[in-house]
């Protein structure tokens, strides 16, 4: 039985800043994230046509790694992650994996040695945990999948991630229908479920092999409402439906730390300034640095509590300044610096506060996310901790109590669609029993009719 | 913690989707559109509220009023949709109402099929796939959704395809149009792979691939490639072939935006 939070770690929401976390880690080559100050964490993808072998692959990593070292190393950065997203190929064939973090190590290992440059090596396995037609949580891809986590802890993996997909299937139906429990089951009661399982076992692994059990992200499902939503012009989908997606996905990945994950959280979870404020853990963030990878609404503001600063992804290939890892890397490393002054200089919450601002009314998403608002978030999610349905409807409802406050004090903006699409979602949760049993049978009963690809026996049911 | 005063913000951001807000409701502007026929009328205003119940009951009615079934489909469930696809276009509706729509559109084709024994004839076929290796597909969902309410036929292979078996599909079902999407620049490779196997088959028909990493160079470097930016331009080169451009240089002229 895992240990669910029910208080906040932080006392107040100001006492939220980038480079400190009450539960700072140790990891890799002298690291210790939340200690203190900031560092950049360096995410890439291989070129296409990179993974045609093993060969071919470890390369392409050698390269990309030596880099992003000399890079550091040239401008004088103190410290850096790299993180290692797999491609499929590498967590199908856990062995290609561990084969990819053994030459990854051993250059980190050399620059370490040579220069005493702080580095970690974050391994994110790729969630094979599916067939063509259906997500296939349990079974035979399941072994597969945590022998992919054991090849790269055993090779020189110090930080162990995945972008879970639990919940997907039916949270990708609901998202295109407005069907606002649909989100909330999909995302806040399989996505948390499946959590609870799979991040007991990564952390045993963990506990094993002397490595970090890191965190997850609600990528495969928060993000791709964000990503739906788009811009402020775009017509896919309410900006004020996918943040309360997003609050939901705070109750979700909230799970990994209570299964025994420490952090930090994954880059693009959005929702860890939530997180944070709830479990004290380290968090990478990303956000004007990640434009390599996406675009969204709050680059700055995002910066606002994180101890890792990503750039998402950007594939491996030539720029001007030469390659995409150096180029991006030492635009990470800038950013770290800058707040790393601040944190020595007093200024902390000075420059955290401009961050926040130049964002905060930019989008409802933004809004919510600003750190004395994802706090409030916290404290609803965390009033009714032990239960994942209840805790999940919390943020959600606290979520829309957050934008109608804002949209009140005439700072927040929003559209008429964005007003109406809010008051659907908040009657529609307001209408949702406070049975959690009865909204499993419910949403079980009406998604095993509605979508084809649901299977119940991926959750245990 | 520090705050901007009211009077500020606009000096720091501006939020163009406010300012820009069309004046008129979706309901009113849909109210516009509507055709007036009685019978047609209310099937048009179910498939825009995206209530398949009451697509089916106002087919019902019309049928039972006279109108034959096949030609409800053109007449009466395409011109509904036509005005959710106008409103989505126009900026005053979102994409999930056009999803509940064409639900609804559906449940209605499905509808007239079962009362008749004709074969409604659809405006092409599309053959839509997600790359193989890779299992994201809720872009390839939204380009199928939106072919369909167009009109078109959706062969729909799904995700992870296997190369051959898209080569075997396009054999099959000789598609006027061929879509993939991807979400990774790994597996978006396998995109170039089909194209060459087509072309070593001597098929030469427009291959729209977009979604996630994929970009406009890339789809550019095979021969049949053209890069949709958003799932609703998929239709729009559906349309544009219909009408005769199946060239795919003139295709890339209208549709590549960078």
């Amino acid at each position: 039985m895992v240990k669910k939070y029910t208080s906040m770690a932080y006392a107040n929401a100001d006492d939220l800043i980038f480079g400190q976390s009450k539960f700072p880690v140790k990891a890799g080559l002298g690291l210790e994230i939340g200690g203190g100050y900031t560092s950049p964490e360096v995410n890439y993808a291989p070129r296409p046509g990179a993974g045609a072998s093993k060969e071919k692959l470890i390369k392409e990593y050698e390269r990309i790694t030596t880099d992003i070292m000399a890079r550091m190393v040239q401008i004088g950065a103190p410290s850096v992650v790299l993180e290692t997203e797999h491609v499929q190929q590498m967590s199908n064939n856990p062995e290609w994996g561990g084969a990819v973090a053994h030459a990854q190590k051993t250059i980190m290992e050399e620059y370490h040695d040579e220069y005493g440059i702080k580095c970690a090596l974050r391994h994110t396995i790729g969630d094979i945990r599916e067939d063509r037609d259906y997500l296939q949580l349990r079974g035979d891809k399941y072994s597969t999948f945590i022998e992919a986590f054991e090849e790269v802890a055993k090779n020189g993996a110090d930080l162990l991630s995945v972008e879970s997909m639990g919940g997907k299937e039916v949270f990708d139906y609901s998202i295109l229908r407005n069907d606002t429990a649909g989100i909330l089951f999909g995302i806040g009661v399989l996505g948390s479920m499946d959590m609870e399982m799979v991040w007991k076992d990564i952390s045993d692994i963990a506990k094993k092999t002397g490595t970090v059990s890191a965190g997850d992200t609600d990528c495969a499902q928060a993000n791709t409402a964000m990503f739906i939503a788009g811009g402020l012009l775009d017509k896919n989908l309410a900006h004020t439906t996918a943040i309360v997606a997003r609050a939901i996905s705070a109750a979700r990945s909230l799970c990994a730390y209570e299964a025994g994950a420490v952090g930090p959280g994954k880059d693009c979870g959005y929702e860890n300034t939530i997180i944070k404020s709830i479990a004290g853990v380290p968090i990478t963030q990303e956000g004007k640095t990640s434009t390599c990878a996406h675009s969204d609404l709050m680059g700055n503001l995002v910066m606002q509590c994180c101890d890792l600063w990503s750039n998402e992804s950007v594939e491996y290939h030539g720029e001007f300044g030469g390659t995409t890892v150096q180029c991006w890397s030492e635009t990470l490393a800038y950013d770290c610096s800058m707040m790393n002054v601040a944190l020595k200089t007093g200024k902390a919450k000075d420059l955290r506060d401009i961050l926040v601002l130049s964002d905060k009314y930019r989008d409802p998403q933004g809004y919510v996310l600003a750190y004395d608002n994802a706090y409030k978030i916290g404290q609803a999610i965390a009033k009714d901790g032990e239960n994942n349905y209840l805790r999940s409807k919390n943020a959600a409802i606290e979520c829309c109590n957050i934008i109608e406050e804002g949209a009140n004090s005439g700072k927040l903006r929003l559209t008429r669609f964005e007003t109406n699409a809010l008051a659907k979602v908040k009657a529609d949760l307001e209408a949702l029993t406070d049975d959690a049993d009865k909204f499993m049978s419910d949403n079980l009963t009406k998604f095993k009719q509605e979508v084809a690809v649901f299977k119940p026996e991926n959750y245990g049911l | 913690m520090l705050d901007l005063k009211l009077e500020d913000i606009d000096g720091i951001l501006v939020r163009y989707n406010v300012a820009l807000e069309k004046e008129m409701t979706p309901d009113e502007a849909a109210e516009e559109l509507y055709p007036k026929d009685e019978l047609i009328y209310p099937v048009a205003k179910a498939i825009y509220e995206g209530e398949e119940d009451d697509v089916v009951d106002a087919l019902q009615a019309a049928i039972d009023a006279g109108k034959k079934p096949i030609d409800l489909i053109d007449d009466a469930l395409m011109v509904g949709m036509g005005v959710v696809t106008q409103l989505y276009d126009d900026g005053i509706i979102f994409l999930p109402n056009v999803m509940m729509s064409a639900d609804a559109m559906l449940a209605g084709i499905d509808f007239c099929k079962s009362q008749t024994t004709e074969v409604p004839e659809p405006k092409g076929r599309v053959v839509c796939h997600v790359a193989e290796g890779d299992v994201h597909d809720i872009g390839k969902n939204i380009v199928a959704a939106l072919l369909r309410a167009n009109g078109y036929e959706v062969i729909d292979l799904g995700r992870d395809v296997p190369v051959d078996e898209v080569i075997a599909a396009v054999e099959k079902e000789k598609p006027m149009m061929l879509t993939g999407t991807a979400l990774m620049t790994t597996t978006m490779y396998a995109f170039k792979e089909v194209n060459d196997k087509l072309l070593e088959k001597g098929i030469k028909i427009p291959f729209a691939c977009g979604g996630g990493a994929v970009n406009q160079d890339f789809v550019s470097q095979y021969e049949l490639g053209v890069y949709g930016e958003e799932a609703a331009d998929a239709p729009k080169i559906a349309d544009a072939i219909v009408a005769g451009t199946t060239d795919i240089t003139a295709l890339r002229e209208e549709f590549h935006k960078h």
